[in-house]
Formats: structure tokens, sequence, C-alpha cells
């Protein structure tokens, strides 16, 4: 009787906790999605209302009047071409080491490139702009260079760990059989790290297509190079009045990452969690 | 691999080292070298506008510890990242395990509950900079609540709770669902037989949940502390370090130092100064992390 009543105690209380979770996620988003379909009037008359229709305006007027498709083209393509020059040092790179642990050199880069983890970002904000600022490089370009230079440390240091778990036998025959090592690399080992592959994918991708910090130093001058999360940012002191044109700014501006979210939330959770937990 | 050293093997060692010249290269020019150029732009005078500067020794440090708006940020980020730990730590260990044991809906909850870590800061801040001013009144005046009547942004008490909620609110993400994962890991057996010998519902999670737990913890420990430490976006774009100062975290004073105060040289000593303590912890949680816990 008595575990009964505790398992329904809770229950209860777990969906209590979890309802007031949900709302409380859910419910600024929802307000968000049905304010950006509001005229400033209508918005002011009744906040949490419905629209009274589908009123597409401030839709047509950020499309129309604002760089919106200029900015996401920046967001896309500092994204797609960090994350594809990740991907092409980090595994690699992560793979010489993990081979050569016993040589020197190798574990000296190794605890070079971890170093990084002791290092907050404020700490090279400041000389990093600088740096950029004399190189002729607040743009695009440098910005890129950037990340692929600051994603290493969390890079290096979950491969290094995962390919060191795998067991060396493939790879041995394959070099037996006389892969040489760049084939080895390609034919065997990448795709057995296909996991970790994932793990960095997202966790990187929603670094940089979220980040604010170093667009902010780096490209905050031009505006035609802004990313998304500059382009809200800036929206706010340009368009405080206008609210509800806002909202829809920050509707589109989410809505890339929660499509994708939507088509593979599962894989994305467990690409996540696969990384983090085993490294 | 073992035996020989002959000349097949000389190609090999050859693509090993080039795998790493470009990220070593890479990483040297453009992270190495700024942070000793941050280091050493600590020990001048210069403005960061100025064709030249002079060496000033330690006098940067000498006047920021004599600073009370330095040691005002210090009090302010250390006070955000214990909220910010805190909060995060106990929300999302209440969510995984009221998540990890719902039988229907658990995928699709789970998923919605994650949906924060998709949204950026910026963007996330900026909503929540709207609500602040157009909803959570409303539910104070409601309720009667005086000091939620108004934007609770705009008084020096109730701004650094809020900035610190609103990160909250997306930090939890990704915490929780690695406690799950780390929950999945305990054998079902276990809470069987202990159910039988008549362990209680606290004797079942102190000996058997917590111990599977506790390498997630400090994983969680170790993300959350340095997001608090760091933190920037959040304060920038809902208060700017205001009002008065009372959201002023280290990444703002910086910031404003640096970029607006035209105080180049001091905003880089200020940076090397939450180094060393970023440093100091992380080696202390190193130490901490190689003892406890099922896994290890």
């Amino acid at each position: 009787m008595k575990v009964n009543r505790d398992t329904l105690v809770w229950s209860f209380l777990r969906t209590i906790l979890l309802a007031c979770g949900l709302i409380l996620i859910l419910f600024p988003l929802w307000l968000v999605v049905i304010n950006s379909f509001k005229t400033l009037e209508e918005a002011g008359r009744n906040f949490f209302a419905l629209p009274s229709g589908l009123n597409l305006d401030n839709f047509k007027e950020l499309f129309t009047n604002s760089n919106y498709w200029i900015f996401l083209r920046n967001s896309l393509k500092i994204t797609v071409i960090s994350i594809l020059l990740i991907l092409l040092l980090v595994p690699a790179v992560s793979y010489a080491i993990a081979r050569n642990f016993s040589r020197k050199y190798y574990k000296a880069v190794y605890f070079y490139l971890l170093m990084g983890l002791f290092i907050p970002s404020q700490v090279i904000m400041l000389p990093v702009t600088k740096m950029m600022t004399k190189l002729n490089m607040l743009n695009h370009a440098g910005l890129i260079i950037l990340y692929a230079a600051f994603s290493l440390t969390q890079g290096v240091f979950l491969f290094v760990n995962y390919i060191r778990g795998l067991p060396y036998e493939i790879e041995e025959s394959a070099q037996i059989d006389g892969c040489s090592v760049f084939q080895t690399y390609v034919k065997i080992v990448l795709p057995l790290v296909k996991p970790m592959i994932s793990t960095i994918l997202i966790m990187d991708t929603l670094w940089i297509w979220n980040d604010f910090m170093l667009p902010l130093l780096i490209l905050n001058r031009t505006q035609s190079i802004w990313t998304l999360p500059l382009f809200q940012y800036n929206f706010k002191t340009e368009y405080s009045f206008n609210y509800t044109l806002a909202f829809t700014a920050y509707l589109l501006a989410m809505l890339p990452m929660l499509i994708i979210y939507c088509s593979g939330q599962k894989y994305i959770i467990k690409g996540l969690t696969a990384g983090s937990v085993k490294g | 691999m073992k035996k020989t050293k002959t000349n097949r093997k000389m190609p090999g060692k050859y693509v090993y080292f080039a795998f790493t010249v470009i990220p070593v290269v890479l990483y040297t020019f453009f992270y190495v070298v700024s942070v000793i150029n941050g280091i050493k732009y600590s020990f001048t005078d210069w403005d960061g506008m100025s064709q030249e500067y002079n060496f000033v020794g330690i006098k940067n440090y000498r006047m920021l510890l004599e600073n009370p708006n330095f040691w005002n940020s210090m009090k302010t980020t250390v006070l955000y990242s214990i909220m910010l730990v805190v909060g995060v730590i106990s929300v999302s260990l209440m969510l995984s395990i009221s998540l990890n044991s719902l039988k229907r809906f658990k995928t699709f909850v789970k998923s919605i509950f994650f949906v924060p870590a998709m949204i950026g800061g910026v963007t996330i801040a900026l909503i929540w900079d709207q609500l602040f001013y157009r909803v959570v009144p409303l539910i104070g005046q409601a309720l009667g609540i005086e000091w939620l009547s108004q934007s609770l942004l705009m008084t020096g008490k109730t701004a650094l709770p809020a900035v610190v909620f609103v990160q909250i609110w997306q930090a939890v993400a990704m915490p929780t669902v690695i406690f799950i994962a780390g929950l999945q890991q305990i054998p079902d057996e276990q809470y069987e037989s202990a159910k039988m010998d008549g362990a209680t519902a606290f004797q079942r999670f102190r000996f058997i949940t917590m111990p599977y737990l506790l390498p997630t913890v400090t994983v969680n420990l170790v993300l959350v502390i340095k997001q608090g430490f760091t933190s920037f976006d959040f304060p920038y774009a809902l208060t700017g370090g205001g009002p008065v100062r009372s959201t002023e975290v280290i990444g703002i004073l910086i910031y404003n130092d640096a970029f607006k105060n035209l105080r180049f040289s001091v905003a880089n000593a200020e940076a090397c100064i939450l180094f060393v303590l970023v440093a100091i912890f992380s080696l202390t949680q190193i130490k901490l992390t190689s003892r406890g816990g099922v896994n290890q």
C-alpha cells in the first residue's frame, strides 16, 4: 500500500514539474510566433490573443526592406565553411596524435592544444581583434579562420580520447595489406569515428551559428557582412519601438535551426551526448 | 609497426607529421600569440588606438586592485556563476530524473526541453527582454507582488537574478540530456533488489542513483561553471551591464573598458586576472575529477 502511495505522489510531482517546464519553454516562443503576425496596434490592444488574421506585413517588411537574406547567407556561408575546415583538420590531427602518443612530439602537440581549456574567451577577445585589424582580416575569411583555430582544443580533446579507445588491429591489418597511412586514415579510421564526427558537427554548428561575441568583434563595422545574431542585436537598437517587427526578426532568426532540429532531433540529442559522456 | 623502421614506414611518418602542421600553425598564430599579446598589453599604457605605447610594469594591476568597479565586477561574476550553477544543476537534475522515469511521450517531451539549446543566446535574451517589459509585470500586478510589477531589468536588485534566470532557461537543456545519459546506465535490477530489501526512495537515490550520476555531475559542473565565468551574450544583450553596474560581469567590464572607455591595456589586465582564476579553478577541478563515481 505504502509503496503505491509513494509512486502516486511522485508521479504527481513529476507531472507538475514537467508541465511547468513545458509552459516556461513553449509560452515565450508561442508569444513570439503569434505577435509576429500582428501589427503594432493589434499587439498593443491584446498581446496574448491570437492574431485576427494571417497578417504577413512584418515578414514582407523584413524580406524586402532589410537585408535578412544577405545575413542568412552570411551565417550559412560562415557556418558551412568553418565546419568543413574543422572536419578536415580536427580528426586528422587527432588521429596522428592518438596513434603516436608514445612519441614526444605528438604528446607535446596534444598538451599544447589542450592548454586552451584553461583560457577563458575574454583573454583572447581583445588581442585577437587587434591582430585581425592589423592583418586586414575583419571579414568572413578572418572569422572562419578564427573558428577553425578556436575549435581545435575541444575537438582534439574529444577525438584523441575516442580514437585511443578504438582497437588498433583493424588499422594494423590494413597496413599489412599495403594501405598507406593516408589510405588507412581515409578508408578505415574515418568511418570508425563517425559518431564523434557527428558530435563535433552538431556542437560546432550550434556554436558558430549562434555565436555573438566573435562576429561582434570581427564583423560589426560593416553592415553587409553581418551574421544573423548581429542583425538581431543591432535590430534592437534600431527598431526598439516596433516590437512586433522585432519578434518577426527573432522568429526568422530561430527558424533555420528549429527546422533542422525538427527533422533530426533524435540524432542531434544522441550525437551531442555521445561525445560529452564518453569523453 | 613494432619490429621495423624500414623505408616503407618513412612516408607514414611524414603523413602523420603533415596532419599536425596546419592545426599547430593556426593555433599558435591565432590563439597562443593572442594570449601572449594580451599579457604583454596588460603591462603597457596602450589605449588601443594610438601608434605607440610604453611599458608601465604592474601599474595596471595595482590600479585595478584599488578600483572598486573591478571588485564589484568580480563579485558580480562570482555571484552570477553561483546562481547559474545552483540553478542549472538543480533544475536539470530534477528534470532528468522526471524525464527518465516517464513512461509515455518520453522522446517527445525530452525533445521540447532541448529546444532552447538550439536557439542563440542573443535571440533568447532579446525575447526575454520584451517579456520582462510586457508580460512579467502583468503577472506581478495580478498577484499583487510589488517587485514583480515593473521590469525586473530596471532595478539593481532584481536585474542580476533576472539575467541569470534567462541564461538558466537556455543552459538547462544540455546538462539535462547528459544526466539522462548517465541515468540510463543504471541497471534496473539494482533498483528492484533494493526495493526488495526495503530501501526507501531516498536511500535508493542516495546509494544507487548518486554513484552513477557522479561522473556526469562533474562533466556538467565544469560545463556550467565555465559558462558562468565567461558569460557575455546574456548580460550584454539584456542590460549591457546596468542598471548602475549591477549586472556588469567581468566579460562586460573588459569589453566596455577596451572599446568604449579606451582603457585597452587595463582591460587586458582584467582579462589576465580572470585567466589566473580560471586556470586555478580548472586545475583543482582536474584534481577532483580523478576520484569517485562508478565509471572511474
